[in-house]
Formats: C-alpha cells, sequence, structure tokens
C-alpha cells in the first residue's frame, strides 16, 4: 500500500498546526475526513484539503511533498511509523514524540523535538533555538530519543535535557546544554558561548576546545576513558559522523559547579 | 477638537468605529499592539478574545525577558516594603533602571526597622567589563557605599554563577572580588535580598540568581526583588495573567487564550505578513507602528492629528493625565489608584475599545 502522501498546493497563508497529521491521529480515518480536519489557525481556519492534495493510504508512511516555515508542530506525540518533510518546517517539529522516525529535508523552527521522549528525528538543514528544550513553563526538555541536526543549530540547544542523544553537525550558538539534568549532546563544528550553564549531570561532546565557558568549569586535563570510543563508535555505526568526534584522549572540563557540578564537557585535543 | 479620523478625513468619533469595526470583522488575522492601563488592557484582551486576534503589548520585545523569567524559570520573590522594613543585607545585581534608583536611595536612608540591626549592608554583583554606565548604576553604587563583586573579564552570567559555586565551597576557576566580606555578611544577616531587573543580556543568569536564592534558603531565610524596566508595561503583564492566565503574546486561535512567545509576537507576525491588520494602541504617546510590507492598521493614540498611513485614528486620553487610572507601582509592589492630573473630555482605550467589541458583528 502507497504511503499516504499530503503535497503542499501553494505556500500557505497562515501558520498551520499539523500536530494532528501523524500516523498514530489518521488511523482509521479516510481520506475525506482528513481533507476536512482544521490546520490553519487564523479566524477562517484552513482545511487540510485546502492546503494539500491527498493520495496514497498507508498512515504508517506520511510524507509532505513541499514544505513551509509555517508548517507548525509537525509530528507531535508521534509513537511510531514514518513521517518525512521534503522541505522547511515551522516550531515545535517533533515535540513530545515517543518512537518512529521523522525526517526532515529542510531547516526547522524553534524547538524543534522539544520534550522528545523516544524515536528518532533527523533534520537535514538548520534548527532553530531551543532544540529539544521545553516550553514556556514545562520542567523537562528533552527525555529520551535521538535527534539529529546536520547543519546548525541556534541557541539553547538541548535545554533541560534529560535523557537522550542530540547531534548537531555544524555547530550551534550559545548556551548548548543549559540546564541539562542529563543525556548527551556532540556538536562538530564552533560552538557559542557558555555551553554547559548550570549543568547538573550530562556530556557535552565537542570536536574542539570550548572559546567561552562559564568560570564554574573545572579544567580536568586530558583523560583515558571508553566513553570517548565507545560514543565515537556509535556515532559512526549510526551514520551520523563519519570520522570520530572526540578520539582516543579528549579533554575534559567538569561542572557546572554552580550546580551539582557532575556534568562534563568532552573534547578533542589539538584543534 | 477632532479625536476621530478615517484616513485624513475628520469623521465623527462613532463612524470611526464603525469604520474601523468593519476592518476588524473582515480581517482574516488581526492583531493588536497596546500599551494601556488596566482598564484598557482588560478591553483589548476581551476584544481580542471576540476577534479571535493575538495581542502583544508595544514593548513585547523588552518584557519577553522579564516574563521568561517567571514562565521558564521561576523564583522566590518579596515586596519593596519588606526590603525596606526587613532587608539587612542588599545585593544589587547587575544594572537596575534609573527609574529605580530613586526607590533604592530611599532604603539606604531608612533603618530596616523591622531588623533586629539597624544597619543595612550593600553589595553589587556585577559585570566586570569595559561597557557605558547607562543606568547611573555606578554612581547609585557609590551612593549607597556598595562593596562591588566581580571577577576579572566575567559577565554577569558568570559573576553569578561563580558567586553561587563559592557560597557553596565549590571549585571555580577564578574568585570574585570581596567574597569574604560577602561571606561574613551573610553569615550574620537575617534577611539577605537580591534586587535586580529583568531587561538584560543574559536571561539565564537570572535563572542562576534564583537558583542561588533558593540555595541560601535551605539555611535561612533570603529572597529576591524584581524591579521590571517598565511599570506601565508589568502592569499590563500582570493584567494579562489575571485576566486569561497568560502574559502577552497571547491569541485566540480557537477561543482559548494560547500564550506563545514566538507565534504570537507580533512584529514577527507583521515582517512574515501571517497578520493581515494592525490595531495599534498607544494611551501614553502618539508613537505609531513602523509600516511593514503596507499593512492597513488602526491606529488609537494620545494624538491631536491623524496618523500617516492609518486607515483610521482616534485620539485617545492618557491614563493618569486625562482620567483616573489604575497602574503598577514598584515602589509598593502592586497596583495604586492614580488620580488624572489634568482631567479632559478625550476618550479612554478602554471606552473606545469596548465600543469597538460591540460594533463588531456577532
Amino acid at each position: 500500500m502507497k504511503g499516504l502522501t499530503f503535497t503542499l498546493r501553494a505556500e500557505p497563508e497562515e501558520r498551520l498546526d499539523l500536530s494532528a497529521l501523524t500516523p498514530d491521529r489518521l488511523d482509521g480515518m479516510s481520506v475525506a475526513e482528513i481533507a476536512k480536519l482544521r490546520v490553519g489557525i487564523s479566524r477562517r481556519p484552513a482545511l487540510v484539503g485546502d492546503i494539500f492534495r491527498i493520495t496514497g493510504k498507508d498512515v504508517s508512511q506520511i510524507a509532505f511533498d513541499g514544505g513551509s516555515s509555517r508548517f507548525d508542530g509537525i509530528g507531535t506525540g508521534m509513537s511510531g511509523g514514518t513521517l518525512y518533510v521534503s522541505g522547511d518546517v515551522g516550531a515545535q517539529a517533533g515535540r513530545k514524540m515517543t518512537g518512529g522516525t521523522i525526517v526532515i529535508e529542510g531547516s526547522c523552527g524553534i524547538h524543534a523535538g522539544s520534550g522528545m521522549i523516544g524515536g528518532k528525528l533527523e533534520i537535514h538543514g538548520h534548527a532553530g533555538d531551543y532544540l529539544g528544550g521545553p516550553l514556556a513553563g514545562e520542567m523537562l526538555g528533552m527525555e529520551g530519543g535521538v535527534l539529529v541536526v546536520r547543519g546548525r543549530a541556534g541557541h539553547y540547544a538541548g535545554d533541560r535535557m534529560r535523557r537522550g542523544v542530540i547531534a548537531i553537525l555544524k555547530g550551534c550558538g550559545d548556551y548548548a546544554g543549559s540546564r541539562m539534568i542529563a543525556g548527551s549532546i556532540a556538536v562538530k563544528g564552533r560552538v557559542g558561548a557558555m555551553p554547559g550553564y548550570m549543568m547538573k549531570r550530562g556530556s557535552l561532546l565537542f570536536d574542539r576546545r570550548p572559546e567561552t565557558l562559564s568560570p564554574t568549569f573545572i579544567d580536568c586535563g586530558r583523560v583515558d576513558i571508553a566513553f570517548s570510543g565507545l560514543f565515537d563508535r556509535y556515532l559512526i555505526e549510526e551514520g551520523i559522523l563519519d570520522k570520530p568526534l572526540l578520539g582516543r584522549k579528549p579533554g575534559k572540563y567538569g561542572g557546572d559547579t554552580a550546580v551539582l557540578g557532575k556534568g562534563e564537557i568532552l573534547f578533542r585535543l589539538g584543534r | 477638537m477632532s479625536v476621530a479620523w478615517v484616513g485624513s478625513q475628520v469623521v465623527s468619533l462613532s463612524d470611526a468605529i464603525q469604520h474601523a469595526a468593519k476592518l476588524l470583522a473582515s480581517s482574516h488575522c488581526p492583531v493588536i499592539s497596546f500599551d494601556a492601563d488596566v482598564h484598557g488592557t482588560r478591553s483589548v484582551i476581551a476584544l481580542a478574545e471576540k476577534l479571535g486576534a493575538a495581542y502583544d503589548h508595544i514593548r513585547g520585545r523588552d518584557l519577553v525577558n522579564e516574563i521568561t523569567l517567571f514562565t521558564s524559570y521561576g523564583g522566590m520573590f518579596t515586596t519593596p516594603g519588606e526590603v525596606r522594613r526587613r532587608a539587612d543585607l542588599v545585593v544589587l545585581v547587575g544594572d537596575i533602571p534609573a527609574e529605580h534608583h530613586d526607590l533604592i536611595l530611599s532604603w539606604a536612608s531608612a533603618p530596616a526597622d523591622l531588623a533586629a540591626k539597624d544597619a543595612r549592608r550593600w553589595f553589587h554583583l556585577k559585570a566586570n567589563r569595559p561597557a557605558p554606565d547607562n543606568t547611573g548604576m555606578n554612581s547609585l553604587s557609590r551612593k549607597v557605599k556598595a562593596v562591588a563583586l566581580s571577577a576579572e573579564g566575567a559577565s554577569l552570567g558568570s559573576a553569578v554563577a561563580l558567586l553561587r559555586a563559592e557560597l557553596a565551597d565549590r571549585p571555580t576557576v577564578t574568585s570574585l572580588t570581596n567574597l569574604d566580606k560577602l561571606k561574613k555578611a551573610l553569615a550574620e544577616a537575617a534577611f539577605p535580598v537580591f534586587v535586580f531587573s529583568g531587561n538584560t543580556d543574559e536571561p539565564m543568569s537570572l535563572a542562576m540568581l534564583q537558583g542561588l536564592v533558593a540555595d541560601l534558603n535551605k539555611a535561612k531565610r533570603a529572597s529576591s526583588l524584581f524591579l521590571p524596566t517598565d511599570d506601565a508595561a508589568w502592569g499590563a503583564v500582570l493584567t494579562c495573567v489575571w485576566a486569561t492566565g497568560f502574559p502577552p503574546r497571547t491569541g485566540f486561535p480557537n477561543g482559548a487564550p494560547v500564550y506563545d512567545p514566538r507565534r504570537w509576537d507580533i512584529e514577527r507576525m507583521l515582517r512574515e505578513k501571517e497578520a493581515d491588520l494592525h490595531l495599534w494602541i498607544s494611551a501614553r504617546d502618539s508613537a505609531s507602528p513602523a509600516r511593514r510590507g503596507g499593512i492597513p492598521f488602526i491606529a488609537l493614540v494620545r494624538t491631536i492629528s491623524p496618523v500617516p498611513g492609518a486607515a483610521v485614528t482616534i485620539a485617545v486620553a492618557r491614563p493618569g493625565v486625562d482620567h483616573d487610572s489604575v497602574t503598577y507601582s514598584s515602589r509598593i509592589g502592586t497596583f495604586r489608584a492614580e488620580r488624572a492630573s489634568a482631567p479632559s473630555d478625550q476618550p479612554e482605550v478602554a471606552d473606545i475599545v469596548r465600543e469597538l467589541a460591540e460594533a463588531l458583528p456577532c
């Protein structure tokens, strides 16, 4: 059976809340029913059928042919199946997803992977601020799963992260891993100011020494630990990187001593 | 004197309201930027709810960090009265807007009458980077004889982190100046208070500061005092929270309020042409919105002439000047009634917006 495909008719005139178009929520619905779902957020909101041409039937494989920075909430709460977007998306892609795979060929807006619990979200372009981070009023950021950004991420990537893996392949903005409780964030490329600010535990893994750190991170020198090799192998085996990120004996900072201080920043020496 | 215009044409107030209501009713995505007193703010929220519109304060960009302190970090806060009467140790944190300097100086000249000791000790935790003293903070610090707490080349975020780590006897790369003096003062103080403003380049430093206050509360009572950058704007924020449960940058896409500081960022919505009509309400001055992409706007401002480019202009009264009002005051930490200083018959924002809402087709 052919996967359910939403082909974008034209650039939408309003922001769209596409959180209803996931395998779980569309299961058992006919194409006619899907076309009548409301996705616009203006006073005269657009319906799915106004924005997309719908083909295919298999709701476990959803594809969006065409993207827009006005596509908010793609894959929200997804628990299984696959979702593919051939272009850009807006805010909160993959929010609270618990399983399945989302692939976005373009770039994402703010809060991609916010509160993610499981599954895999792969963004081929750039991601906005608060990658995996909580929304206003929430206590926890990412709680599990794998989030890969093949471009650059904005500020506060992995804010309040508790579990899971974030990999960013072209650098990120300031305050990466802020208020982190646990989990791992790997960044290839330039990292902005104050990574790990207020992190309690968890690992920040960089391919170079961070430029601006809070004075509450202590230089622990060069460490010979199995974890760096293990994680490098994981990144290569998963196809996230093609070369080791850290190498055999990375440098290490411990912190943030302003809080619990059990976090670590590991980085490749010699760059 | 004329108070209403359609384009540049003088019209009656009721005609202007009818015309504005028609524009609002035909709009797909109307947005509201406002700056009003409590009654004006309530009327704006009611109109937004009826329209299914989104609203933000005119100073929304400045308010974001202050609001984030409460929506994303939380904290322990006290009132100015408690600080004046009870705080025997005051730590000023970073720059505090000049509007609040008189309040702080008044504490310096009055004893903490509910504290065990009359003498109040002062410290100033600050960044140590070359920057112009735009707020006169150095002068204030000298006047209250505050002991400086800083570290070589440290930003405010670094300084707060250092203080928190060093007070917990955890290792740091460098040390704050005068830390021993602060430790001694903290040991002797019954009620230390950290006074700060939310408008900072490093919002995360506010989260660290609140963590520090929480740490201190494990052993003794301590608190913080938040002084907003703009009292009137903060009053509007509190009014919104009271009325809808959320601060500004709230929309009513499905009839219920939804808070989203990015989605309902009115400036962004106009820039990206998501909005198709802008209602601009400024009861304090005649400032008009920056024109963005020819999106039509309705102006409710303090003016004596039509606003250039506005589809409809209605002159409104200034709260506290033309009419009695209720506004927020940092000095008392709550709202206060304010008598009109020069009463006039200019229409109030609340009345105009209410009439606009009534003129809308149901």
